[in-house]
């Protein structure tokens, strides 16, 4: 009931064009003071010492200001730029090199805003000046930054492990294959698409085909150095050196130092770059905050209890149990963030899943290919929003809507062939890990 | 029913201390014949484990069960009784402490001056340290990098440790990587539930702080509401729980160590009595600096001082 | 003369955010750096700061927080804008009307909240629970900043569109371009 308030609520403020955090947040408030009183107003610390005091979160403002720092200064194009030199004649090849390149990045960060917003950062402007479509090149950066979670190290499968005393080293690599598979998926959508709608993705006629050889040396150059830089962030991780959260400020300073390097370091590419990011956090933080109150009220009602009810006892055949639960959580995704949904859904739906005789490790990758579809399905999504804050001004919310659709469907389609093909889930973590 | 009460634990759902909890709110539920109906918040369900202090304190939730090191910040004594580093391990020592020497009474003061009801604490097992190397002797914290906050960082930065700061979702990685060289779990089970023996195997034999004291607390504005017939209904199922802890705590404690030998943990050698003296001293500085923190703690370590004499 | 009065507010309040956002952007590279240092100090110097964790955290929740208002003078806060961009100029600052108000009603919320933290912190000493233990105080200022800032930027935008829908006119004969560059 209470449920179906807030919904109507949030779906009117969302029409009038509220903007989204302050919407949820006046929402809750709001419901919350006629429901509940005044005493519903001491939800906020608590909220705000779960957002703002979130040193996981950190991850979002150091790579977005990472990718800020590449993107102004050049280097990012660079990378493009010589991938386009290599690869330019297939048709589509930049989304490819995104999608490359968001992979990277996914490998980088555990959690799902940093992955899409550092992704649009560096890879959107390439794609939009080289005259891809505009719905293309959304849609590309969407799916690949929502592999942030997929790929290890992913902040979502540790809290998975942990509430299901599962190993994490298990879970990291069961991952891999699937999110091989989903790369491979990406990357054939983008040239099946670009050969049926070649105006999608103009061919690489661009000043590439134009250069003298010391141009394209120097391209060759830079672009290698920036995906240098990108194995020196990855590589700050594996070998200890910081902490997937920490090695975002190795990105910015290896961004800082290959800009002064390369002579395209200025003072006012700095500031611009800093108040761009400024800007992004503020919008980033603002929504996650009163999303954040919005589900913490929510969940105060007790919508878990009513999760937990639903799935019991809806007498179903074990693969049905397994698809309603998938449903519940892509669900849930219109309310609740990534990591609400792992707490609140590892524990309640594992040990039904395990009891009917499936892998623990299995469900749980289930889990996190369905957040990654949940927290970007519209009308509501987290992702959504993120991805809108990083567009250039003149990108509407359908755009935005338009442009995820065919990935999300390629993602349930993963999904779904994970789901029944178990294989493709346990086979290495087996072969490696015995 | 008459009392609706909201209770926050620091547990998810399905977990074994999540269930005592449960069996906590259940019995007040039963006790107080429906009187009081007490819904539970798990983990991060609506408030923070961060913020369970302060939600009780604002009567968002009504009754809480907090992790003190978490409000170091809000209410120092609370550090201070769950046990500084170095702290006994024996519970009738610590019974006799908050029941006949005044510990009890003196924090029963500190939660009413924040508008808090101190009700039956409990025991939980004590913290220890995971290490990717063994710890032969107390030379070799020298240097470490261990994942440690506030009280339990001093304490091992007077070995020569170095305490890192790190957030919970971040310590396997950390641990796996090498960025620290071990880390403290608030309990055994907490490391076998991490998974830290998968990318640390050697747990270090002395505890860091030998069993830890933990406080169930109510909102004083909806204690107050409560007739003395349902406070001493809630008193009871307090005390119920408290025993409840106390055994299921320690047959989990074992279970925890043993799931984690299956994985390969191994316990660091026995260290020798000068490695056992340093770990005392090591724990001794804390006193004096902790007094400083506030009159209630200052209260608190007098009759622990007393108390060693 | 109400238009007068109008304006004064509203060319004020957006001098003032704008000040403080561009204050703000500042500390972006300071976040990066005590991060980097951090990580410096405890690979390289094997000496782990104690203040970096909660200084990051911190300036984090500078930037965020005073940040919004800024963000909210640039219109760069996302909305679901599909049924927004297909309604009239009238109806959308209808809609604006409500959609504010609803804002400026959860910052008010904000600063109540905060001004309790704010006295809670000061008569309890609140600190943060690390060994560094910074005081709280100053955040609670900050929040009740940051949500003063953002009601005030709500106001002005409702007092623009309240003088357009009833005297239709605009309040600013060129409405002020949001993409001003930094
Ligand atoms: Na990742
Ligand atoms: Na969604």
């Amino acid at each position: 009931m209470l449920t179906a308030v807030l919904l109507v609520c949030l779906l009117v403020a969302f029409a009038f064009g509220a903007p989204v955090g302050l919407g949820l947040g006046g929402i809750a408030m709001a419901v919350g003071y006629l429901t509940w009183g005044e005493g519903i107003f001491n939800i906020i610390p608590s909220t705000i010492d779960s957002t703002y005091f979130s040193f996981i979160l950190l991850a979002i403002p150091l790579y977005i200001y990472m990718g800020q720092l590449l993107t102004r200064s050049g280097i990012g194009d660079a990378m493009f730029n010589a991938s386009q030199l290599i690869i330019g004649r297939v048709r589509g090849s930049l989304a490819i090199s995104v999608i490359g390149v968001c992979s990277m990045i996914g490998a980088m960060v555990g959690i799902i805003g940093a992955g899409i917003m550092t992704s649009g950062s560096i890879a959107l402007k390439p794609m939009l000046e080289r005259g891809y479509d505009r719905r293309l090149a959304l849609g590309v950066i969407m799916a690949g930054g929502g592999l942030g979670i997929l790929i290890p190290p992913s902040v979502p499968m540790i809290m998975f492990a942990s509430a299901t005393q599962n190993s994490v080293g298990r879970m990291f690599i069961a991952a891999l294959v699937p999110a091989a598979i989903s790369i491979v998926c990406l990357a054939l959508y983008v040239i099946i698409s670009c050969r049926l709608n070649p105006e999608r993705a103009p061919l690489g006629t661009g000043d590439e085909m134009k250069m003298t050889p010391k141009q394209k040396v120097l391209t060759l150059r830079d672009g290698l150095f920036s995906v240098l830089l990108i194995f020196a962030v990855l590589g700050s991780i594996i070998s200890g050196i910081a902490t997937p959260t920490e090695s975002g400020a190795i990105g910015v300073i290896g961004a800082i130092i290959l800009a002064i390097l390369f002579k395209r370091f200025k003072l006012s590419m700095f500031r611009h770059a800093g108040f761009e990011t400024a800007i992004l956090i503020s919008v980033a933080m603002w929504i996650i905050f009163g999303a954040t109150l919005f589900s913490n009220f929510h969940l105060l009602m007790g919508v878990q209890d009513m999760v937990a009810s639903f799935t019991q006892d809806l007498g179903l055949p074990p693969l049905g149990v397994i698809i309603m639960m998938q449903l519940i959580m892509i669900l849930l995704g219109f309310i609740i963030d990534e990591f609400i949904i792992v707490l609140m859904c590892a524990p309640l739906f594992t040990p039904i899943a395990v009891s009917l005789g499936y892998d623990p490790i299995w469900f749980g990758i289930l889990m996190i290919l369905n957040i990654e579809i949940a927290v970007q399905t519209p009308p509501y999504g987290f992702a959504l929003f993120y991805l809108k804050g990083i567009a250039p001004p003149g990108v509407t919310m359908s755009d935005i809507y338009r442009s995820v659709l065919p990935f999300i469907g390629i993602k349930l389609a993963v999904l779904i062939l994970c789901m029944l093909v178990p294989e493709l889930v346990l086979w290495l973590p087996n072969k490696i890990m015995g | 029913a008459e009392f609706n009460w909201r209770f926050a634990n620091l547990y998810s759902r399905g977990t074994a201390f999540g269930e005592v909890y449960q069996g906590m709110a259940d019995n007040i539920e039963k006790m107080s014949g429906g009187r009081i109906a007490v819904k539970m918040m798990y983990a991060d369900e609506g408030v923070s484990t961060n913020g369970i202090f302060g939600a009780v304190k604002s009567g968002l939730i009504t009754m809480g069960a907090p992790f003190q090191p978490m409000h170091a910040g809000e209410m120092p004594a609370g550090i201070v009784e769950v046990g500084l580093p170095g702290g006994t391990a024996d519970v009738g020592e610590l019974m006799d402490l908050f029941y006949e020497k005044g510990f009890g009474d003196i924090l029963d003061e500190a939660y009413a001056s924040y508008g808090i009801q101190n009700l039956e604490p409990y025991i939980q097992p004590p913290v220890y340290i995971i290490t990717k190397k063994p710890i032969n002797s107390i030379e070799d914290f020298k240097g470490l990098k261990i994942r440690a906050p506030g009280a339990y960082g001093k304490f091992l930065r007077n070995l020569g440790a170095s305490p890192v700061n790190l957030t919970w979702g971040e310590i396997y990685t950390a641990l796996s990587t090498g960025v620290i060289d071990g880390s403290i779990g608030s309990n055994l089970i907490d490391h076998r539930d991490g998974n830290h023996v998968e990318v640390a195997k050697y747990m270090y034999r002395l505890p860091l702080a030998g069993a830890q004291v933990l406080p169930v607390i109510v909102n004083q504005k909806a204690w107050d509401q409560l007739p003395e017939d349902l406070q001493a209904v809630v008193r009871a199922a307090t005390a119920v729980h408290a025993q409840d802890q106390l055994t299921k705590s320690r047959a989990w404690e074992a279970q925890a160590v043993s799931d984690m030998q299956a994985k390969g943990m191994e316990w660091s050698p026995e260290p020798s009595a000068a490695d056992r003296e340093a770990w005392k001293t090591a724990g001794a500085g804390l006193w004096d600096e902790y007094s400083k923190e506030g009159p209630f703690s200052a209260r608190l370590i007098d009759v622990l001082k007393q108390d060693a004499n | 003369m109400l238009a007068i009065l109008f304006r004064a507010y509203c060319l004020s309040v957006q001098f003032i955010v704008r000040f403080v956002g561009r204050s703000v952007s500042y500390l972006v590279p300071l976040l990066a750096f005590v991060v980097a240092f951090e990580v410096f100090s405890r690979y390289v110097l094997n000496r782990p700061t104690i203040w970096a964790y909660d200084l990051s955290l911190f300036i984090f929740a500078y930037i965020a927080a005073l940040g919004g208002a800024f963000a909210q003078q640039k219109q760069a806060h996302i909305n679901v804008d599909i049924l927004y961009l297909k309604v009239s100029a009238r109806t959308r600052r209808l809609f604006n009307l409500l959609t504010y108000a609803l804002a400026i009603y959860f910052m008010l919320v904000l600063i109540d909240i905060s001004v309790d933290k704010l006295l809670e912190a000061l008569k309890y000493n609140y600190r943060r629970q690390s060994e560094w233990a910074p005081h709280m105080h100053h955040f609670w200022i900050m929040m009740i900043s940051a949500g003063g800032l953002m009601a005030a930027q709500l106001l002005a935008q409702w007092l623009e569109d309240i003088y357009a829908l009833i005297s239709g006119r605009e309040l600013f004969a060129e409405r002020e371009s949001n993409n001003d560059e930094y």
